[in-house]
């Protein structure tokens, strides 16, 4: 299969930036689509992301450029300026960066629940297309993941693309996998490529969104030398909510026996204690060793602190605590919109708990 | 549908391209992965490296090739990139065909065997995906490690794209092969904008063919591997040889000047692709031009096309090749051009131009007709982006000196910022006071009888209020075990405390400028120079305390931490700083391979784990080699106190933290070890860290025990307390491992159960002995 396809300027690239979360495989689909294109479609492309050092659950740009079969591509600049944004996660619609660059005449695709597309959408130009498919429910119940969701939605609202072109170049990069994955990819593909609503009347911007570019805080003039940072701990600013997938951990305090084994596996030192009100420790019964604490010794007499809940601010979702917990003071629960936030115990009242929210003085 | 899919599986066609002798197809490939399918293409004997972002890639997919069969270049994980380098160095003189693949420090620790290997002649690829230079410590691209090259001897070749990177790794080995010219060859490709960009490019479909009729067999004049003649390489030679040596190498690459164009020739005529030595970009009329290297010189030329649309005369200048320097095509392409920006992603400090500049400069001088007015600029440094509004920029800066016919700025850095003063990053957190760390979480006493140090802990519950060490929001993965390793420690130690962090993904994620998660001081300094930078510090300390010049000082106690690859690394160091004794503590946490830079293995690798440069395949399965056993090492160097310890077991690592602390203060260097889960490598969901852990240790992978002044004590024994199991039921908890549990894979787990089985019995027997 190679088939003859013609962009809808062939005088200049057609350019698509994914938004993601590490994880949710920006990335990969991002690379299938640039070489399906190069190989299949007789189109010259090329495809990158962008991550920093940061692992799993941070920001992912995944960009793939688009131009025709004798076009060269000589910039390795990232796309400013893209024909189609598509947010894996609505949570990075907060951040103006997400849709920074989008243009009248561009489309947006979403994966958001139904009725659940976020404010952030308000400022896209009203003449770009709004497309929302729900591919986190899509990919669960197919067994397959988000992205092979979005990129038939993709292809569905791009007419130049071939979806049996596409979805052919899908099953080629998860080739290493078995039947049923790829068997799951496809039917993903094929819902997106279905089950997605063009929204319309959301977009209110008036004008085409700014390109936006990282400006650092420091300068030359003002950064101290050598690269120091005499900020100790100024971390607690970041917001690491959307490295959550799904999941958090619940606080259940008439459960909790104050014992502390959950601050001992937390990796995320989200866990908020107090050192007021007493109770009394129960012995621990754990049958691993691992999980056994010594009660003799100088610290027979009642705790004085007390656990009090979770700083979802920097809960990343792994569910430790939960493994860990001797009682059931902590247990998963989907996260649902709003539920972090009403259950939210800040270690740090005075930051406001809002991703990319306000930042120190 | 299923009949489509398949005729599409198929590798895309042959495409013979027109004035090209060789079949290609069409591929969709990145700088790195270019790299690797030219060497798989030019089927090296061996390659040695050590991983480092952004080339790490290259070793990752020849290991993932090698895996399933695609080449037979034997792979040689070095224990650092100074190692690495030896590895290839010596692979060389064996005669064979050599590969290697770094970037940034890994080519600077590599540096001293640089000019070892020109100087010697020496023939071999180096693929450098460039990267800037630390301190502190950047990922991202600029020149400033290549240019560390440019005095070693070694041919620079420079890779604009993914399909140069392919094409001029041949073209390296033929070039560096050549009688007349036996000189180590240096492919350099923009780190990320190459390394990682795909694109559409072109292979050989018939490599054998290539391979024969263009490149030959390799024909060292003199190999270490031939008895019948023996050789001395390497003799000890000062004055007044050593100039004459010298001067072949320089002659040597005088000779490189004319096999270049021709070995370029050959492969166009191969490729239909030409590589000229100097790439000159819509210059033939140029009044104004801009000299860039590699990915930026590609944006330049874009912008040029508009400005040329709009009737501007301008061009861009690239070289091809760095080494030899292209002085003679500088010259002439700038002959009738009025002004030139030269830009280089690198700086000469203090020379008023990067090395580019001063030496194209120079390249001008020797003309006296010239009147080009040259304006140097640094840019791009770190990764910094370069896209058409900079290059827009130059030609613009040029085309006013043009007119103006004079240099405002000679000289000056592109892109900068020089920061608002109203702006400041987020606040920190206000400094731990001494009493609310010294709390007496743990209390050491020493045992008279025994002589052994006993701890009463306090309760639990004490300790979660005790002020982190370290704040929240660092950015670590979902169930990373190194926090929890580190938490735990942080509660008993009393005090003051200076940490020190070696590279690895405790020190990334916890300090992303303008960030810090560290509330104490917190020192980086180089990959594998940890435990010597802390030496340095500790010894400084009671210098300054001995002269009464810390007055006030409260008592520091001193810990460096580091991963498992920073103890391959880095041993070197850190058994020097064990050998000297400092008071201080060296902490390594293990999850068994380089996750930070994408789980490649680490000598911590157990033997048949999956990583990223020990892949499972049809022909491999996971790595070839054992564990290494770190804690012993560091027992031999008779330390006052050695330990091992799981994430999983926190009383006991609290125990044994508390006594570490005490015995870095009083008697010298403690060395412990960590278990450390690694969900996302180990590829186990983010919460199962209790089971596996837990099973490491009940299966004596990783036996828990502790090396107190010389005597050996086990910690916990699973055959005692009934709880022994199996390896296999370690090894079926991961998914890195689940390929062991095949029966194809059955004496590779056969293997592990042998040595895990033999090194426990013999742990016990020094358990049992009083002097072991």
């Amino acid at each position: 299969m190679n088939r003859k396809t013609t962009l809808p300027d062939p005088s200049r690239f057609f350019e698509i930036r994914f938004e993601s979360i590490g994880g949710l495989g920006a990335h990969a689909a991002g690379q299938i689509l640039a070489r399906t294109a190069v190989l299949h479609m007789n189109l010259n492309g090329a495809h990158f992301s962008s991550y920093g050092s940061e692992k799993k659950g941070s920001v992912v740009r995944s960009y793939i450029r688009l131009g025709g079969a004798d076009k060269p591509i000589r910039t390795s600049a990232p796309i400013d300026s893209p024909d189609v944004v598509v947010v894996f996660h609505t949570a990075l619609l907060e951040q103006p960066i997400t849709l920074a660059g989008l243009k009248s005449g561009s489309t947006v695709i979403c994966n958001a629940a139904a009725g659940e597309l976020p404010e952030g959408l308000s400022r896209v130009p009203a003449g770009a297309t709004i497309v929302r498919v729900d591919a986190l429910k899509i990919a669960v119940e197919e067994r397959s993941r988000p992205n092979a969701v979005l990129l038939g939605t993709l292809t569905a609202a791009l007419p130049f693309l071939d979806a049996d072109t596409v979805l052919t170049g899908l099953n080629e990069g998860f080739a290493h996998h078995n039947s049923e994955a790829v068997a799951a990819n496809e039917r993903a593909f094929a819902r997106g490529g279905k089950e997605f609503e063009v929204v319309d009347h959301v977009g209110q911007g008036s004008e085409d969104l700014p390109i936006m570019r990282p400006q650092p805080v420091w300068g030359y003039q003002t950064a101290p030398i050598g690269g120091v940072l005499p900020l100790p701990g100024n971390t607690v600013w970041n917001d690491l909510t959307t490295s959550r997938t799904g999941w958090l951990p619940v606080f259940n305090t008439e459960e909790c026996i104050h014992c502390g084994l959950c601050v001992l596996v937390c990796p995320d030192f989200c866990l908020v204690w107090s050192n007021e009100g007493a109770g009394t420790v129960p012995a621990l019964e754990c049958p691993d060793f691992s999980l056994t604490w010594s009660t003799e010794g100088p610290g027979e007499e009642a705790p004085s602190a007390r656990l009090l809940g979770v700083d979802y601010r920097y809960c990343k979702g792994c569910l430790r605590c939960i493994e860990t917990c001797p009682t059931e003071a902590m247990t998963r629960e989907a996260e649902t919109p709003g539920l972090a936030d009403r259950l939210q115990v800040p270690l740090y009242p005075e930051i406001t708990k809002r991703v990319g929210g306000t930042r120190g003085n | 549908m299923a009949t489509n899919i398949q005729a599409a599986v198929q590798p895309s066609a042959t495409r013979p391209r027109r004035g090209a002798t060789a079949p290609q197809r069409v591929d969709f490939l990145s700088g790195n992965e270019a790299a690797a399918a030219a060497a798989r293409d030019i089927g090296f004997h061996l390659m040695g490296y050590f991983p480092i972002t952004p080339s790490t890639e290259v070793a990752e997919n020849l290991a993932k090739m090698q895996a399933n069969g695609d080449h037979e270049i034997v792979m040689v994980p070095g224990d650092g990139e100074h190692g690495a380098a030896g590895i290839c160095y010596g692979a060389a003189i064996g005669g064979g065909r050599v590969l290697n693949a770094t970037s940034s420090q890994g080519l600077l620790y590599a540096l001293e065997q640089l000019p070892v290997q020109a100087g010697t002649r020496m023939p071999m690829v180096l693929n450098i995906a460039t990267r800037a230079v630390s301190g502190p410590l950047d990922i991202r691209c600029d020149h400033s490690d290549v240019y560390f090259a440019l005095n070693t001897g070694w041919i620079i070749l420079l890779a604009r794209d993914p399909q140069a990177v392919y094409d001029l790794n041949f073209a390296a080995v033929k070039i560096g092969e050549h009688a007349d010219v036996r000189l180590p060859v240096l492919v350099a490709y923009d780190g990320f904008f190459t390394s990682h960009q795909k694109r559409r490019l072109e292979c050989f479909d018939d490599a054998e063919t290539v391979r024969r009729e263009f490149l030959g067999k390799p024909d060292a004049p003199y190999t270490a591997l031939d008895p019948r003649h023996p050789v001395t390489f390497g003799p000890y030679m000062n004055d007044p040889d050593l100039i004459n040596n010298k001067q072949q190498l320089s002659l040597a690459m005088e000779a490189a000047r004319q096999v270049i164009p021709q070995v370029l020739e050959e492969l166009h005529a191969l490729t239909g692709r030409l590589y000229p030595v100097m790439d000159a970009y819509r210059m033939d009329d140029a009044d104004v031009a801009v000299v860039l290297l590699n990915s930026a010189a590609e944006t330049a030329k874009e912008v040029a096309d508009h400005l040329r649309d709009s009737g501007q005369k301008v061009g861009v200048l690239s070289p091809n090749v760095l080494r030899p320097f292209p002085a003679a095509a500088f010259r002439d392409a700038l002959t009738s051009v009025r002004a030139v920006v030269i830009g280089d992603r690198a700086d000469s400090y203090g020379a008023d131009g990067g090395n580019l500049s001063l030496e194209v400069r120079a390249a001008l001088q020797q003309d006296e007709h010239n009147r080009t007015l040259v304006l140097s600029r640094v840019y791009g440094l770190g990764g910094r982006d370069f896209d058409d509004t900079d290059a827009a920029q130059f030609f613009e800066q040029a085309t006013q000196s043009a007119k103006s016919q004079q240099v405002a700025v000679p000289f000056a850095y592109h892109g900068t910022y020089a920061g608002d003063p109203d702006q400041k990053p987020p606040s920190g957190l206000p400094a731990i006071e001494t009493a609310e760390v010294s709390r007496g979480m743990a209390r050491v006493r020493e045992n008279p009888d025994t002589g052994r140090l006993e701890v009463e802990l306090e309760p639990l519950w004490a300790t979660t209020t005790m002020p982190g060490r370290i704040a929240p929001g660092h950015g670590a993965c979902p169930g990373c075990g190194v926090f929890p390793v580190l938490h735990q420690v942080y509660s008993v130690l009393e005090g003051d405390l200076v940490v020190l962090f070696q590279t690895g993904c405790a020190m990334v994620v916890t300090t992303g400028y303008p960030n810090t998660a560290h509330r104490i001081t917190y020192i980086h300094n180089l990959f594998q120079n940890g435990a010597a930078t802390l030496a340095g510090l500790v010894e400084m300390y009671h210098e300054l305390l001995r002269r009464g010049e810390l007055p006030d000082s409260p008592d520091i106690t001193f810990m460096m931490v580091t991963g498992d690859g920073g103890m391959d690394i880095g041993i070197g160091p850190a058994l020097g700083a064990a050998h000297r004794n400092h008071n201080m503590i060296i902490l390594e946490y293990d999850n068994q391979g380089y996750m930070n830079t994408g789980a490649q293995l680490s000598y911590a690798t157990p033997l048949g784990h999956r990583t990223s440069t020990s892949e499972v395949g049809r022909k491999r399965a996971g790595k070839v080699f054992h564990h290494k056993d770190t804690a012993q090492i560091f027992a031999s160097c008779h330390l006052p106190y050695v330990f091992t310890a799981s994430e999983g077991y926190p009383e006991d690592l609290m125990r044994k933290a508390a006594k570490a602390q005490w015995y870095a203060k009083h008697e010298g260097l403690v060395y412990g070890k960590v278990l450390s889960f690694c969900p996302l490598n180990w590829r186990t969901t983010d919460d199962a860290a209790q089971s596996v852990l837990q099973t490491a240790v009940d299966s004596c992978f990783f036996p828990v025990y502790e090396v107190e002044k010389g005597q050996t004590m086990i910690s916990y024994d699973p055959d005692l307390l009934g709880r022994r199991r199996k390896v296999s039921d370690w090894l079926a908890l991961m998914g890195k491992t689940k390929h062991l549990m095949s029966p194809d894979n059955a004496e590779n787990l056969a293997a592990v159960e042998a040595e895990v089985d033999r090194r426990w019995r013999r742990l016990k027997a020094m358990h049992q002995h009083p002097e072991l």
